[in-house]
């Protein structure tokens, strides 16, 4: 009896820490944050294209050690990136246009210990230099800060959101390059 | 004699034409903390006003004298002083305000507050808060009737309408809706009122008379505000990037047509032929024409516009 009633609080209480997990989910900050970060490749933009333009294996992102996901590069496509450090990142592909060699996704879970980030969604767009060799890759993110009520502490407020994206598109952005034009 | 009198005839009617659509926008740059004028009729910026604290909401009086905007992190209202873009005056509201509507004689002023399941209600003439009304978690867009009976707020974190009584101050209705509704918008009868809801991608359509969900129209991803003019729904869906045409007498998906990036606040112009959005991420305000139903013109503004409320003005 002892033992059932045990269970039924914990059931409970698991339905409440989901419940608190659904809304933190949805509730954010007041500003949504901008970050747009660009690379110039040199290489042609279908090269740079083939190395980024397949949803399901974003291994060219340094701290991201394995990509698992469903449904390829179809909308509604979701992922698990598994980081370095342990941090898990889920994500869901909203646009794909490989003709314009641009898709955007969306975080659908992420903790802000991960990332400090709500809401958060991002475009990727390869566009071909005039020349044609060449090639730039931009990478834009809109997001609201980790916290989501009023008064935010430091760790989870709008600059630190903005800084955190900034650095992890700019730490991108330069291991692709290297990765592209090294050849590898 | 008959040649100047056409002239003459001509240059009136040109005149009419450019006053039926003198109007300007007030549009709230959230990222560069400032509030934009822009004159609908020549496409241009003519001011910029600062103001601090993120603002974000916006509502013009009916008689187009002033602004109110919100700033939620200065927990404040700022008062404009339309005609002559100067601030003129400052409410400290508390909490986080964001959406704001302001009643049609002007009297009153309601802010949403985000973080509380509260409105809050200003005094114009003091310009102070005077009172707070209960309504669901979140509160997010909020819209009056024509008439001023009926305050109307989208909670957000509650998927329902708040019905007010705005005589006595109580809500008096609470209505369900689709998930996460954000802008709420009534038609020019007050019958009834439209939200978009971000959660689930569609618009609650609302019989106000009755307190009920009448229909759902399916439109874009993540939609943010609806416009209503010419039998038609206009939504903004952030993340599609594209503006949802429907039908509101048959509530049947129309159009999208291409806007800019993460387009958020959207308003028809009085004269009914124009709708006007304010695109987040790609820093434009968009003109479409309402009839043709596609982009005509295209308004740099500053950094992240949000222009959420009634940001329109009448200049004539």
């Amino acid at each position: 009896m002892r033992k059932t009633i045990g269970r039924a609080i914990a059931g409970v209480a698991v339905l409440a820490v989901a419940g608190m997990a659904l809304s933190a989910a949805w509730a954010h900050g007041p500003t949504r944050q901008k970050v747009r970060e660009s690379m110039e490749i040199n290489a042609p933009a279908a090269k740079v294209w083939a190395v980024i333009g397949n949803f399901q294996d974003m291994s060219w992102l340094p701290p991201v050690a394995k990509t698992e996901g469903e449904k390829g590069n179809e909308i509604g496509a979701t992922r698990r990136l598994t980081l370095t450090g342990g941090g898990i990142v889920d994500e869901e592909l909203y646009k794909f246009d490989a003709a314009a060699m641009t898709y955007s996704y969306r975080i659908t879970a992420v903790d802000v210990k991960v990332l400090p980030v709500n809401n958060y969604s991002s475009t990727l767009t390869v566009t071909p230099s005039a020349d044609g060799k060449g090639a730039t890759l931009e990478w834009a993110g809109a997001f609201y800060r980790g916290f989501p009520n009023n008064d935010p502490p430091p760790e989870l407020s709008d600059e630190a959101s903005v800084k955190a994206v900034k650095g992890l598109y700019q730490t991108g952005l330069e291991a692709l390059k290297k990765k592209i034009e090294s050849g590898s | 004699m008959r040649v100047l009198a056409l002239v003459l005839i001509l240059a009136a009617l040109a005149a009419r034409i450019a006053s039926a659509s003198a109007e300007e926008a007030f549009v709230t740059n959230q990222l560069s903390d400032d509030l934009m004028v822009v004159d609908l009729a020549t496409a241009r910026s003519v001011a910029t006003i600062p103001i601090g604290g993120k603002p974000a909401g916006v509502a013009v009086t009916a008689d187009g004298r002033f602004a109110y905007v919100t700033s939620p992190d200065a927990k404040a209202v700022t008062v404009v002083d339309a005609a002559t873009r100067q601030v003129a005056g400052r409410i400290e509201v508390g909490g986080g305000p964001l959406g704001i509507a302001v009643a049609p004689d002007g009297k009153t002023v309601y802010v949403a507050d985000w973080y509380a399941a509260a409105v809050r209600v200003i005094d114009t003439a003091s310009r102070s808060v005077t009172a707070s009304i209960a309504v669901g978690a979140s509160p997010s867009g909020l819209a009056v009737t024509g008439d001023g009976k009926l305050l109307l707020s989208a909670d957000r974190d509650d998927d329902s309408v708040s019905v007010v009584d705005t005589a006595t101050r109580e809500r008096k209705a609470v209505i369900k809706v689709g998930t996460r509704p954000f802008g709420v918008t009534i038609d020019a009868e007050g019958k009834r009122a439209y939200t978009a809801n971000v959660g689930s991608n569609d618009v609650s359509v609302i019989d106000i008379a009755t307190g009920a969900e009448i229909a759902r129209v399916p439109v874009g991803m993540r939609p943010y505000a609806v416009a209503l003019t010419q039998g038609r729904g206009f939504v903004t869906d952030q993340y599609g990037g594209t503006v949802s045409v429907f039908d509101v007498a048959t509530l049947k998906p129309v159009k999208r047509i291409n806007v800019g990036d993460y387009p958020e606040g959207i308003n028809a112009t009085a004269d009914g032929k124009r709708v006007i959005v304010a695109c987040w991420e790609s820093n434009t305000l968009d003109i479409i024409d309402a009839t043709e139903l596609k982009v005509i013109g295209e308004v740099k503004t500053g950094d992240g516009p949000r222009a959420f409320g009634a940001f329109l003005r009448r200049t004539e």
